[in-house]
């Protein structure tokens, strides 16, 4: 390890610190694990201590929510320094058997669950979609990005499904990378592995590039976060889905005739709302489907819950007994009378469907992409 | 304690469909990931384990194309000190014997306590190479090794083998000797893509049939008994099979299939 | 035509059923079948072999007592070159694959491993083995040789009843000395209670199906019947009825075992994850849509409470016999 991969001081700006507490008071996972992550912001200023605190199992409940970064007075990013302690222990290759199968998946077929490239589009394989050619002589308008988890993972996979139905309906001119498409990598930071994240980087600006298209539009925020703010040199800009159906229903592109007569609540994705501050377009097309009886969270926006699905957290279970945090989501939403909790990502989509089982609901209560509301619309 | 691990790289069949290519004595391997032979990932790391504990170090061999440094690499990053690869047009084709061959004559010249190599390969399976590399070199070997303990370094371990059933044969073997490892025998590290990076730095060093004193008619397809003819698809379903009828029915065939299969 | 040797492979007081397998089957291949027996006073086992051999080669000696395969070998080879046969066949084993590799090296006879079908073309051996984890058969055919050695799989041959009556050939060892460099020590068990289900070969994987803490019973009565370990989806270790490390998924343990049966089990893609590298996957779910059947070898569609008893009954019936 060299010196400079340890300054936790400068590359934190840890004395920035004033250790007021807000980010572990804002934390959501605090509320059922150890993970107090001001003490990480002091202790951390002790080189000597690093290893120690890299070796603490807490570094591994965080979901990169973003939710103390926002909240903290000083515009530091206290999450960015358990990010920094799991890179000690990825680059001492100690990691769970889970985080390394899914790394070494992602380096090897480009996806974290272990699964063929060769079988990266099989998703799309009953529906009319076109693969784009790099270098094509014509502009097409929009490239999707589609997540390894809509990809490979069957239940989400039908709101890529959805998605391609949507915007076949409202005639965009869209097409698909294929299976070259590699995951975005931001889970692979999230746990800590930066060459690797590199390595997604670099590769995926040079393919994204390589395609002659207006725009990128990601189904997943996690995608849409780390190909808008964390790739370098793309070339076009990145949408979420959720922008590019409002602009399609603004401009009248988009009919829903069909009523969908439900009661429906939508929970932020921490790495859209917080992260990204799109609040407004996901709540506009749920309120554009006819029928729908949209009704708010108490915790909503700003203050929305984490439903712990990223940062990695698919591969890390926390040892606390506690209540997960999914749970009381959707308790809140039965106490609302929601029928739908309404998502726009592949991990709230997979958190919050298994807390309503766990919670005995998912007869009454279902959890839908956006997308697959809008199916049901079309 | 100077080790050595030999390490295949295969390609990763496990969840893709094969398909035989044209000739009917290949697949098509164009859609295929290639990595590690699982066995040989715990093989590196028994060998990686034993260094930190009581120094040494640890030389990586493969026998294969360019792409397989890749493999070698991965070891060099998680704590491998040499490499050599065996590279030659002579050596395709050869069955575990004569790949066994090309290994023991490339081990010959080395100064080595333990060679690991693993106890099978994903891809063709032949589960012979250790053994048969232990004879060509004259040393004592054990494989489907499940637990390695040194008794005297550079003299005598105490190795643990898994026979069926779970069962394991303990027996104390003397050094220098050659080890097929199972999986499960250890938890292996990651190998960070920094690491991997920093290791391409390292040399591989690349022996031909020549290098190695070999004759171009002892190794390959040359040197092999067996000649594979041809390659069929077993016959298999797709989805499940359902057993059909009352409770008392289907528990009676699927009593009679899991017994047929020798799985009770 | 030449003879074909099989090596009667036996451990602690047990003869095993890949022996008798490998007997029934050699009978088929045409030639005088030669049952080698190595052993300390295994003589019901050489009685036994008599059934199904026209010889038994049987040498009695104390260095035999235990499985080693350095001693096997220079007894083996001393005994082929004394009797030459054509073909030698051997348990594709823990202990055949320890000691067939460096028997053909030594003899400089062509070997195949895990053979799953065998033909004779005259004296040549036509064997069958499977490649890429059992997703191709590949016919492989033999250069000319005086000695083929070949390891066969468990269960290629049906062990069929006693039809012949060999006689008893004691040899002398032809091992004068034991080796000093490998010796056998001991057999350990596997650990109980303390059970690592990545290590298990048989698994029966629990989910939510079986609804409550207090249905555990009809399950772990199951895995006892089988032998097996419990294993489960999260949903029933987030319960509390299974400790975490009995978890298989993507944040749990991934297993591939020999069996691989869910009860009560959906097959979401975070359990299935951790468990479709089993080789025989079996699935018992009320529902026939569930996704589980799609990954499994063999599905029963009805409520595991009225199967799994039943089934329970049957394996055991099935043991008895
Ligand atoms: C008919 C036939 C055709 C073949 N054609 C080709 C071909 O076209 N191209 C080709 O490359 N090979 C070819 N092979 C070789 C084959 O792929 C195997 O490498 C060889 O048979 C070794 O057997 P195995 O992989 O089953 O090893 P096993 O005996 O199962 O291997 C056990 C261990 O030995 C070590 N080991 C095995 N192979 C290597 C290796 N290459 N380098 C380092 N360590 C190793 C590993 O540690 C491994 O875990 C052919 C083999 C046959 C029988
Ligand atoms: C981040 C994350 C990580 C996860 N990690 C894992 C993991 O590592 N491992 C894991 O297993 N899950 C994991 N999950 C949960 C996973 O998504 C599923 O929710 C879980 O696997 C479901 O468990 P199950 O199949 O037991 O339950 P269910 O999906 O509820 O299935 C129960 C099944 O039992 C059947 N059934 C009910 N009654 C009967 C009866 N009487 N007879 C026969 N059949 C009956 C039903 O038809 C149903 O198919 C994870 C989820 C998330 C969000
Ligand atoms: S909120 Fe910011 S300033 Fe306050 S303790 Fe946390 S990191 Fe320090
Ligand atoms: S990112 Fe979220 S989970 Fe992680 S420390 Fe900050 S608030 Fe807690």
């Amino acid at each position: 390890m060299c010196a400079e991969e340890l300054d936790f001081v400068e590359k934190y700006d840890l004395l920035g610190c004033i250790q007021c507490g807000r980010c572990t008071g804002g934390c959501p996972v605090a509320l059922r694990t150890d993970l107090r992550v001001r003490c990480f912001m002091n202790d951390t200023q002790n080189e000597e201590r690093l290893e120690e605190l890299s070796e603490k199992p807490e570094i591994w409940d965080c979901t990169t929510c973003f939710t103390c970064a926002a909240r903290c007075p000083k515009g530091l990013e206290p999450l960015e320094v358990l990010i920094g302690l799991r890179s000690l222990q990825i680059e001492e290759g100690k990691v769970q058997p889970t985080v390394r199968d899914a790394l070494e998946s992602i380096f090897k077929d480009g996806n974290p669950w272990g699964s063929p490239r060769a079988k990266r589009l099989d998703w799309a394989s009953d529906l009319e979609v076109e693969v784009l050619e790099p270098e094509a002589e014509e502009t097409t308008d929009v490239l999707l990005f589609i997540c390894c988890t809509d990809a490979y993972d069957p239940r989400v996979m039908k709101a890529a499904q959805a998605l391609v139905k949507v915007l076949i309906a409202a005639g965009v001119d869209f097409g698909l990378i294929g299976d070259d498409e590699s995951c975005c990598g931001s889970e692979v930071r999230r746990l800590g592995e930066e060459g690797l994240f590199e390595m997604c980087d670099e590769e995926n600006v040079e393919l994204l590039n390589s395609f002659n298209v207006n725009r990128i539009v990601a189904i997943s925020p996690h995608c849409y976060n780390t190909l808008k703010k964390e790739y370098h040199g793309l070339k076009v800009p990145v949408l979420h889905y959720t922008e590019l159906v409002a602009e399609l229903l603004e401009d009248g592109k988009l009919e829903l005739p069909k009523e969908v007569a439900k009661v429906v609540t939508y929970h932020d994705p921490c790495f859209l709302g917080k992260q990204n501050d799109i609040y407004d377009e996901p709540r506009y097309v749920i309120t554009r489907i006819p029928g729908v009886d949209f009704r708010e969270f108490d915790r909503c926006r700003e203050r929305s819950l984490c439903c712990e699905g990223g940062g990695g957290k698919m591969w890390v279970e926390s040892e606390s007994k506690e209540e997960r945090l999914a749970e009381i989501r959707v308790e809140d939403a039965k106490e609302m009378g929601a029928e739908v909790i309404a998502v726009a990502c592949p991990f709230c989509l997979l958190t919050l469907e298994d807390a309503t089982k766990v919670k005995g609901v998912d007869e009454e209560m279902q959890v839908m992409d956006i997308l697959e509301l809008l199916a049901e619309a079309l | 304690m100077n080790m050595v691990v030999c390490v295949k790289r295969v390609p990763d069949t496990s969840e893709s469909e094969v398909h035989i290519d044209a000739s009917g004595k290949d697949i098509d391997k164009s859609r295929l990931s290639f990595g590690i032979n699982e066995c040989d990932n715990y093989a590196v790391e028994e060998a990686i384990q034993i260094k930190e504990r009581l120094e040494g170090a640890v030389t990586v061999i493969s026998l294969g194309s360019k792409e397989s440094d890749e493999v070698i690499r991965m070891a060099l990053a998680k704590g491998g000190d040499e490499a050599i690869r065996l590279e030659d047009d002579a050596f395709a084709g050869g069955d575990a014997l004569a790949v066994a061959k090309a290994l023991a004559a490339a081990i010959k010249g080395l100064e080595y306590d333990m060679v690991f190599t693993g106890a099978l390969t994903d891809d063709d399976g032949y589960a012979a190479v250790p053994v048969a590399l232990a004879e060509l070199l004259g040393v004592p070997h054990a494989t489907y090794v499940k637990k390695v303990e040194i008794l005297e370094p550079g003299k005598k371990a105490k190795v643990g083998r898994e026979l069926e059933g779970g069962l394991m044969e303990f027996l104390e073997i003397d050094m220098p000797c050659v080890l097929g490892i199972q999986t499960g025998i250890n938890e292996p590290r990651y190998a960070s893509f920094k690491g991997i990076k920093q290791a391409a730095k390292k040399e591989i060093a690349l022996k031909s049939a020549a290098d190695l004193g070999l004759d171009v008619s002892d190794v390959g397809e040359a040197g092999s008994w067996a000649v594979l003819e041809q390659f069929t698809p077993p016959v298999v379903g797709e989805m499940a099979e359902i057993l059909e009828g009352e409770p008392d029915e289907t528990a009676a065939k699927l009593a009679a299939i899991l017994k047929e299969k020798g799985l009770v | 035509m030449k003879d074909i040797f099989v090596l009667i492979e036996h451990r602690r007081g047990e003869m095993r059923d890949v022996s008798v397998e490998m007997l029934s089957g050699a009978a088929k291949l045409g030639g005088t079948v030669v049952a080698v027996l190595l052993g300390k006073d295994v003589d019901a086992f050489a009685e036994k072999a008599t059934g199904y051999a026209d010889k038994v080669l049987y040498v009695n000696d104390a260095m035999y007592e235990n499985y080693n395969s350095e001693l096997y070998q220079k007894a083996l080879s001393a005994l082929i070159r004394e009797h030459g046969p054509g073909v030698v066949l051997m348990g594709n084993t823990a202990q055949g694959v320890d000691l067939a590799p460096a028997l053909a090296v030594e003899l400089n006879a062509p070997l195949v491993t895990d053979v799953t079908a065998l033909e004779m073309d005259g004296d040549k051996p036509k064997p069958t083995r499977q490649f890429y984890g059992g997703k191709l058969d590949a016919h492989l055919a033999m250069k000319d040789a005086d000695l083929y050695i070949l390891t066969i799989r468990e269960a290629t041959f049906v062990a069929e009843e006693p039809s012949k009556s060999g006689e008893v050939v004691k040899a002398d060892n032809p091992v004068s000395e034991e080796i000093p460099y490998r010796k056998f020590l001991e057999y350990v068990e596997p650990e109980v209670g303390e059970v690592d289900i990545t290590q298990s070969n048989l698994l029966v994987g629990v989910g939510r199906g079986i609804r409550e803490d207090k249905n555990m019973p009809v399950v772990e009565e199951l895995a006892q019947a089988i032998g097996a370990d419990l294993a489960a989806s999260r949903a029933v270790v987030d319960a509390g009825w299974l400790p975490s490390d009995r978890q298989v998924g993507i944040s749990g343990k991934t297993v591939k075992p020999k069996l691989y049966l869910a009860v009560g089990i959906s097959g979401a893609f975070q359990h299935v994850t951790g468990m479709k590298g089993a080789e025989v996957i079996v699935a018992i779910n009320k529902d026939p849509d569930a996704p589980i059947f799609g990954i499994a070898d063999y599905g029963i569609v009805d409520d595991l409470f009225k199967v799994v008893p039943k089934l329970v009954e049957k394996i055991k019936e099935s043991k008895g016999a």
